[in-house]
């Protein structure tokens, strides 16, 4: 079997073809950068959440599920994981003069221990919201199971953060539970959330 | 000055000894469809439960199906001739690796698709995989091609061809393999997986080689070989927009059932309808460049 070995006399490129190979490289890097940019754009795109009643208003990522359905305020969901989904969700609870942000996170302790399996408390510590008030923090985590027993499937461990502060004789939580994989690149979300809280 | 066509270098008679690439790929397609087509067929009309086991083997080799068939069809005549392209096995590794280092990573935890595209409206899935996953595709098959055969390999047009579809054929081996063992599909379901990658991949690698012959052989305008690839990626990203969702049935009260056969039926349409085309383009610029130099010839009363 005889190989070409030599090159022909063919195998420069001219300053045309020089051109051309540049112009595909730019058009690569141009296409991949609005790429980028769509979905910077999208992954960020937010939709504005407004109660009047509960005087509570938020932007939160707009692919998110919504549901005002629960004895919460609100709560949104992210359904394209396919785990646990992970969530925001925001309590008003009456409190009354004495009432201390300790307390408060204690009840709701005590709540979901009955409820989630293997709650655990991890910690509380203080959170500083954007107009510089203090909140308390009360980080847990607690194995999520498919609510239906026939659906096959591994427990997910899941890592939350809860947010508490009073104000006008009202508590406002702020809840924020994730598969323990995903909690710490999801967390980056809550924080902007929270940023656009205004309560 | 007068500057001589590189027609002069690539002619008709210098494709003497050299494989002819386009009925290798007709083959190539056909032999996949047929293989794949009997699968899903198989799968829909016998109620075969397999071993989970077996099943998940037989989707591992169905993933490793076109590249055993190009080794056949495309690589093994290439040792009965006299001027053989050497670089066929090397181009469809490098393709795979870069498919396995870069692409996939780069599709899949940069650009998160899964993440923000299936939402989406359709006109946006076609720009947005067009703008990712299509032109990262796209861009990285043509660096392969551009530093392994461009132009040093490049002797006939059918050079450029028959490297676009080694290139398309690691780069959609990768993307099979891994989605047959990280999907874990039914034998029935990974022979759709596997002739929907090859098919988009090799489509797309069509324009990429048109792109290439007409830059290199016919030295066209510096336009011509981008807006190739921008057709290249726009075909890439318009089959990965449409096809999932033609593929899933209507939802209904009973849930939504998959529709291989009707997605075999758009796929084998779609395979045909863009090797077509690209044929087409290829035979046009082929003879309109042939009439070119022959006229030339006439004018200088050669």
């Amino acid at each position: 079997m005889a190989f070409e070995t030599g090159r022909s006399p063919a195998v420069q490129i001219t300053p045309r073809q020089r051109w051309s190979i540049a112009f595909s490289y730019m058009l690569i890097v141009i296409g991949l950068l609005l790429g980028v940019n769509q979905r910077d754009s999208l992954l960020n795109q937010t939709s504005l959440y407004s109660n009047n009643t509960a005087g509570i208003s938020a932007s939160y990522p707009a692919r998110w599920l919504l549901d005002e359905s629960q004895d919460n305020v609100f709560r949104i969901r992210d359904m394209s994981h396919l785990g646990f989904k992970t969530t925001i969700e925001v309590r008003s609870l009456p409190v009354g003069a004495d009432g201390a942000e300790r307390n408060l996170l204690d009840h709701l302790s005590l709540q979901r221990s009955q409820v989630f399996i293997d709650y655990s408390v991890l910690g509380y510590d203080t959170f500083r919201l954007p107009d510089d008030s203090q909140a308390v923090s009360m980080a847990y985590t607690f194995v999520s199971r498919h609510a239906s027993p026939f659906l096959e499937g591994v427990s997910s461990v899941v890592n939350g953060l809860d947010i508490l502060t009073i104000r006008r004789g009202q508590a406002l939580v702020v809840s924020f539970r994730a598969e323990s994989s995903q909690y710490e690149r999801e967390l980056q979300t809550f924080y902007r959330f929270i940023e656009t809280l205004e309560f | 000055m007068v500057r001589i066509p590189q027609f002069r270098e690539a002619g008709a008679s210098e494709s003497y000894g050299i494989v002819p690439v386009w009925r290798r790929l007709s083959l190539l397609f056909i032999f996949l469809s047929a293989v794949c087509g009997f699968m899903v067929i198989a799968g829909e009309a016998l109620t075969i439960a397999l071993d989970a086991d077996l099943s998940r083997a037989l989707s591992l080799m169905l993933a490793a199906l076109p590249v055993i068939l190009w080794l056949l069809i495309a690589v093994l005549p290439e040792f009965r001739v006299e001027r053989p392209r050497r670089r066929l096995i090397g181009v469809a590794v490098v393709s795979g690796f870069t498919a396995s280092a870069r692409g996939l990573p780069l599709a899949q935890a940069f650009f998160v698709v899964d993440q923000w595209l299936p939402l989406q409206s359709v006109f946006q899935r076609i720009v947005g995989f067009t703008l990712t996953v299509g032109m990262l595709d796209v861009g990285l098959k043509f660096v392969v091609l551009r530093y392994l055969i461009y132009p040093q390999a490049l002797r006939v047009r059918s050079d450029a061809v028959a490297y676009a579809l080694a290139s398309a054929i690691g780069y959609s081996f990768y993307l099979s393999l891994e989605l047959v063992w990280r999907l874990e599909p039914t034998w029935n379901h990974a022979a759709i997986y596997v002739l929907s990658s090859f098919t988009i991949q090799a489509a797309a690698s069509l324009y990429i080689a048109l792109g290439i012959i007409e830059s290199y052989f016919a030295d066209a305008f510096p336009l011509v070989l981008p807006v190739n690839l921008l057709v290249a990626a726009l075909i890439a990203g318009l089959a990965q927009a449409l096809l999932p969702g033609l593929l899933s049935g209507p939802l209904s009260q009973a849930g939504s059932a998959d529709r291989p056969l009707f997605g075999l039926v758009l796929l084998l349409a779609a395979s045909i309808a863009s090797v077509g085309a690209a044929y087409f383009l290829y035979a046009y610029s082929e003879r309109r460049e042939r009439e070119a130099y022959v006229s030339h010839e006439g004018a200088d009363g050669i």
